[in-house]
């Protein structure tokens, strides 16, 4: 078995963007909505 | 005890009664089912695939739509005679209501299937003559999943907005377990395998029914209570 | 303090050891030979999984506990738990395929855990649309908790349906376990990542608990 590992890191970059856009979308969304409170 | 079953009867009788005298329900599910088997018969190429292969989903996606249509009727004519209301002012327990309306909808259902089954089986050729007891009891328990689960929704969704796309929206996540195992099942018996190969999948139908009917009885009261 | 304030500074800690989680498993944790960089994905991923999951299955037991007693806060903090399970659902369900891609060669696998992300995902839909198609508060409490109960009752038989629906149909590629036995840097970055999910789901959960408060739209 050769030893090279993949070259995925675009995917992970992808994930770890998409992650962060819907928590802290949310995250905002959440705050907006608990303002005055 | 006797009471539960006795009530229930009583109201699957009138909802069946009611069915009978107008028949358009019954016979407009029943050419439905027969357009969608049409349809499926269409929908492939019969040089590239064989028709075993398709069969067991083409009969249970056909029957699963046509449950769908005989539930939606029954919430339907719910809505138009509120009898439900009518029903709740009488002493009968919740329960029977629910078995009741569940006993209607599964004779309604079953019908339709008994009548689409050799239909079924003339349209695609698929021979069933010696698995018929199998396949029968097969379908049944996995009609009473369904229709089980079904009833407690419609009896909701008549008091919410857009209640004829609730029904399905709800509903499909549940006819999941039901379909696959009908689906698994029926193609071991249509390929000839033994018998006890598909007494798994009977057997995890079997225990999805229990446990819905019994959930779906236990929480039918609180979706008609005041 | 109040719930909503206190909910958001839950929230703001989170995130800011969340930043700590990506720091930490893109700069500080070793590459997985076979997998390669998309083997990180897991730290999002599986955390996500977890809170989607714990919320799906307080949803269920608020349920239960609101037919129980009646009480409209359990109805309220259902309705929370639900719409933050469908956030952390969405993480799961856009993680799941970019790491399948590139470890199995395919978008989408129906196996036993996609598949029960992806109808976990339709139960959530569900109990919100039903939420917002019933206007009266007592009765949509109701009704939402049947659904609840209802669905919580379901994954497991979805789960072993899927399962069985798999085994028959075995997959041409060869499924790579997802975490056999960890090496200890990244056992801590996953626990750590399960630790901050848990807190974000803790800080959505109260916050958006505080909004439902005024009740016109919970």
């Amino acid at each position: 078995m050769s030893e090279v590992i993949p070259q995925n890191a675009g995917y992970m970059v992808a994930a770890y963007i998409v992650t962060a856009i819907i928590v802290l979308a949310y995250a905002a969304s959440l705050y907006r909505r608990t303002r005055g409170r | 005890m006797s009471d539960l079953l006795r009530h229930a009867w009583v109201i699957a009788r009138k909802d069946l009664v009611i069915e009978l005298r107008s028949r358009t329900a019954f016979v407009s599910t029943l050419v439905f089912t027969v357009l969608v088997l049409i349809v499926f018969n269409f929908g492939r190429d019969p040089t590239a695939t064989a028709v075993l292969d398709l069969a067991p989903g083409i009969l249970c996606v056909t029957f699963t739509f046509a449950a769908m249509l005989a539930l939606n009727r029954a919430f339907q004519l719910e809505l138009e005679n509120q009898a439900l209301d009518g029903l709740l002012l009488t002493p009968i327990s919740r329960r029977s209501i629910y078995l009741g309306k569940l006993i209607a909808n599964l004779a309604f259902v079953g019908l339709v299937e008994a009548v689409g089954l050799p239909l079924f089986v003339v349209f695609f050729n698929v021979p069933v003559g010696h698995v018929l007891p199998a396949l029968a009891g097969l379908i049944a328990l996995a009609t009473i999943g369904f229709v089980a689960v079904g009833t407690l929704f419609s009896a909701m969704v008549i008091r919410t907005r857009f209640a004829e796309l609730m029904l399905p929206v709800l509903q499909l996540p549940f006819s999941i377990p039901p379909l696959v195992l009908a689906v698994l099942a029926t193609a071991k018996l249509f390929t000839g395998r033994p018998l006890d190969e598909s007494l798994g999948y009977l057997k995890l139908l079997a225990a999805y029914d229990i446990v819905f009917i019994g959930l779906s009885t236990l929480l039918f009261p609180a979706t008609v209570e005041e | 303090m109040t719930l909503a304030s206190r909910g958001r500074a839950v929230t703001l800690v989170a995130l800011l050891l969340l930043v700590g989680v990506y720091v930490r498993a893109l700069a500080f944790t070793p590459l997985e030979r076979f997998q390669g960089a998309a083997q990180k994905i897991f730290y999002l991923h599986v955390p996500a999984a977890w809170s989607a999951m714990l919320a799906m299955a307080l949803v269920g037991l608020a349920s239960v506990l609101y037919l129980l007693v009646k009480d409209p806060r359990y109805d309220r903090f259902a309705a929370a738990s639900a719409e933050v399970g469908t956030a952390f659902c969405v993480v799961m369900l856009t993680t799941g395929p970019l790491w399948a891609r590139p470890v199995w060669g395919t978008w989408w696998a129906w196996d036993a855990r996609l598949t029960l992300t992806l109808f976990l995902f339709f139960l959530y839909i569900g109990y919100l649309l039903l939420r917002q198609a019933v206007p009266d508060p007592g009765v949509r409490a109701r009704y939402s908790a049947v659904l609840g109960i209802c669905g919580t009752v379901l994954l497991p038989f979805i789960h072993l349906s899927v399962y069985l629906f798999r085994t028959l149909h075995p997959q041409p590629i060869v499924l790579k376990p997802s975490a056999p036995s960890l090496p200890g840097v990244m056992l801590v970055t996953l626990l750590y990542s399960f630790g901050v999910f848990t807190l974000l789901y803790i800080g959505f959960v109260m916050q958006r608990y505080a909004v439902g408060e005024e009740g016109s739209h919970v």
